[in-house]
C-alpha cells in the first residue's frame, strides 16, 4: 500500500460530512491534530464513467493548482494540505466563516470586484465566480477553483463578470444595481476604469449572443 | 370557465381548450383538446420561417375546428383567447397573431398575449403538482434554469450560445436526417454499445455552452482518419451535452436550495436526459418531476394554461389593435402573478 493511501485511510475514519455541495462532497477530518476540510469529488452516477472520472481528475488537479497560483497573486484562499488525484479530494485548510451569499453587501461586493481584478491581471479565470463561493470572516476568501484556468482573452474574463452579474440579477436581485456597481468599482481599483469599459463591452455582446436578447 | 389557447411559434400550429375553475387549491385547469399540425422541413434542412408560416395557414383550419368539436364546446362558450406572442419565428408568431385578433374582434372575447416559455413551465407545474419547483426548460427554443422569485421567473443558468434542441437538429441535418432529429440521433447513439469517446465538455458556473460541442462531433463525422462510428458519435453527443446540462441543474439545485425540479420542454422527451436528472436530484435529495412526454413538446394548452393564469390572476388583456408579437421576449422579463 502506497504510503498516501496509508495516511488517507487513517484520516477516513474521523470524518464528518459537513456540506453534500453540487461539486463535491466537503468533510470535517483532522490534519496531524489540525483541522481540515476534505473535498472529495465523489462518483456522479448519471455521467459516463469515463466522462466521470477525467472530469472529477482534471477539476482536482486544476483545483490544487489554481489555489497556489491564486495565492500567488494575493488572492486569500485555503491552503492545501495534500492532493490525491486517484481518490479526486483534496485535503485543505479550515476556515471558520459566512458564507457571503448570505451576508453580502456593496462592500462585500466591492471586495470581490478586487479579488476578480487581481485574478484577471494575471490571466487566471475562475469559472464559477458567483457569491456562494467567498467566506468572509475579517478576510475574505475565495474557494472553488475547480473550472479555473489561465487565459487572457477579454471573452474570457468576460464570462467570469457574466456569471457574477447573473448571480446578483437572479439570487440578490432585490440590491442588484448597488452590487454590481460595488463590484465594478472594486474590479477597477486594479484594472483601471478602461478595461472596465472594454469589459462591459464585451459582457454585453456575450448577453447578446444568448437566447432572445434584443439587439 | 374555459380558455381557447393558440400556439404557433415555430414547427407547431396548434389549438386547445382548456376548463379552468376555483377550489380551495386554487385555480385549477382541464384540458379539454389538444390538437396540433407539425410542419416537417425536407430532410438535411431545418425550419424555413416563410414556409412553415404557410403551413400554419394552411393548417387553421383544421386545428380550430377540431380543438372546438373534440372538447365539445362552442366559440359562444370561450371566455379568454389566449396566444403565443413570442419568443419564436416571427412569421410564424404573426398566423396564430391574426388568427387570434379575429376570432377575439369577431366573438367579442378578451384576447391575452402569452410568453411561451411561461406557458411551458406553467404548463408543467400545473400537469405535475409540484409547488415551488427549479425548472430546466429544454426545447429547440430554450435551455434554461429557472426559479421563481420576487414575481419573475429568474434565470439561474442557460445556453450561451445554442439549445440543447438545436445541438442535435444541427447535428442531425449535418448527416441529412429530417428535423427533429433528438429521436433519430438516440436511435443511432444505441448501437454505440457504450463506447464513449471524449467531446468537449463546457460548463461555465451555472452556464453551458455547446456550439465548440456541436463543431467538434459535426468534424467527428467527416475525419476519415479516425474510426469512429455514427453511434459513438451520437451517442457521446449525447451523454456529453446531458452531462454538461444536468452538472448546471445539480449547481443550481445547491445553489438556490429548492426541494422539487421539474423538467418541461420538447427534450424532456428523451429519456436518457430525465433518468440522468433524476440521479442528479436523488443526490441532492429532491423530488423529480417531468412533463409527460405527450406535452413536453410545442402545445395549445400551455398557452391556454399561461393565458387563464395571466387574466385571472391579475386581469391583463390587451385591445385588439395592440395585440402584437415579440420574437425576442425573454423568461425573465415578464412579471407573474402566481397563486
Amino acid at each position: 500500500m502506497p504510503f498516501s493511501y496509508a495516511i488517507l485511510l487513517l484520516h477516513h475514519q474521523s470524518r464528518k460530512l459537513l456540506i453534500k455541495g453540487a461539486e463535491a462532497d466537503i468533510f470535517l477530518t483532522d490534519w496531524f491534530g489540525r483541522r481540515a476540510i476534505a473535498k472529495v469529488r465523489t462518483i456522479k452516477p448519471y455521467r459516463h464513467k469515463s466522462l466521470d472520472l477525467e472530469i472529477r481528475r482534471r477539476r482536482t488537479i486544476h483545483e490544487a493548482q489554481m489555489l497556489s497560483a491564486a495565492k500567488s497573486i494575493g488572492i486569500i484562499c485555503p491552503h492545501v494540505y495534500f492532493v490525491d488525484p486517484i481518490s479526486c479530494e483534496i485535503i485543505m485548510e479550515f476556515i471558520l466563516a459566512k458564507n457571503a451569499k448570505e451576508i453580502i453587501n456593496p462592500e462585500i461586493s466591492s471586495q470581490i470586484g478586487t479579488y476578480a481584478g487581481l485574478l484577471h491581471s494575471k490571466n487566471v479565470i475562475h469559472g464559477d465566480l458567483t457569491t456562494s463561493n467567498f467566506l468572509v470572516e475579517d478576510k475574505l476568501y475565495l474557494l472553488d477553483f475547480g473550472l479555473a484556468f489561465h487565459s487572457d482573452r477579454l471573452e474570457d474574463k468576460a464570462v467570469d463578470i457574466r456569471l457574477i452579474k447573473e448571480t446578483f440579477s437572479s439570487i440578490h436581485y432585490p440590491q442588484f444595481e448597488a452590487l454590481f456597481s460595488s463590484f465594478l468599482q472594486g474590479y477597477s481599483t486594479i484594472q483601471g476604469n478602461k478595461m472596465v469599459k472594454k469589459l462591459l463591452a464585451k459582457v454585453s455582446s456575450i448577453e447578446r449572443r444568448v437566447r432572445y436578447a434584443l439587439n | 370557465m374555459f380558455c381557447l389557447g393558440i400556439e404557433s411559434t415555430a414547427h407547431t400550429f396548434a389549438c386547445s381548450v382548456v376548463r379552468y375553475s376555483f377550489s380551495q387549491k386554487g385555480l385549477v385547469g382541464k384540458i379539454l383538446s389538444d390538437t396540433r399540425e407539425v410542419y416537417v422541413p425536407p430532410s438535411g434542412t431545418g425550419i424555413h420561417p416563410r414556409n412553415a408560416s404557410r403551413h400554419h395557414c394552411r393548417a387553421v383550419e383544421n386545428v380550430f375546428k377540431h380543438s372546438l368539436s373534440s372538447a365539445k364546446v362552442s366559440m359562444s362558450e370561450i371566455d379568454i383567447i389566449a396566444y403565443s406572442a413570442g419568443p419564436g419565428l416571427g412569421p410564424c408568431l404573426r398566423v396564430g397573431a391574426v388568427v387570434a385578433r379575429t376570432l377575439s374582434a369577431y366573438h367579442n372575447k378578451p384576447l391575452v398575449p402569452t410568453n411561451h416559455g411561461i406557458g411551458h413551465v406553467e404548463l408543467g407545474i400545473m400537469i405535475s403538482g409540484a409547488k415551488d419547483p427549479l425548472v430546466l426548460l429544454v426545447s429547440g427554443g430554450h435551455t434554461a434554469i429557472l426559479a421563481f422569485s420576487g414575481q419573475r421567473w429568474r434565470i439561474f443558468g442557460e445556453t450561451l450560445d445554442i439549445t440543447l434542441g438545436q445541438l442535435f437538429d444541427q447535428f442531425g441535418r449535418s448527416l441529412g436526417l429530417p428535423s427533429p432529429c433528438g429521436h433519430k440521433i438516440e436511435q443511432l447513439g444505441k448501437r454505440a454499445a457504450g463506447n464513449y469517446r471524449f467531446l468537449p465538455y463546457v460548463v461555465k458556473g451555472n452556464d453551458v455552452s455547446f456550439s465548440g460541442l456541436l463543431t467538434s462531433a459535426i468534424r467527428s463525422v467527416n475525419n476519415k482518419n479516425e474510426e469512429l462510428s455514427l453511434g459513438e458519435i451520437s451517442f457521446s453527443l449525447q451523454e456529453t451535452s446531458f452531462a454538461m446540462v444536468t452538472e448546471a441543474v445539480e449547481r443550481a439545485l445547491s445553489l438556490t436550495s429548492k426541494t422539487e425540479f421539474l423538467v418541461v420542454g420538447g427534450v424532456a422527451a428523451n429519456n436518457r436526459l430525465t433518468e440522468m436528472l433524476e440521479k442528479a436530484c436523488k443526490r441532492q435529495k429532491c423530488k423529480f418531476y417531468r412533463c409527460p412526454a405527450a406535452l413536453a413538446g410545442d402545445n395549445g394548452a400551455q398557452i391556454a394554461w399561461a393565458g387563464i393564469l395571466e387574466y385571472v390572476g391579475r386581469g391583463k388583456h390587451v385591445q385588439v389593435e395592440k395585440a402584437s408579437v415579440n420574437q425576442s421576449w425573454r423568461i425573465n422579463e415578464v412579471d407573474v402573478i402566481r397563486n
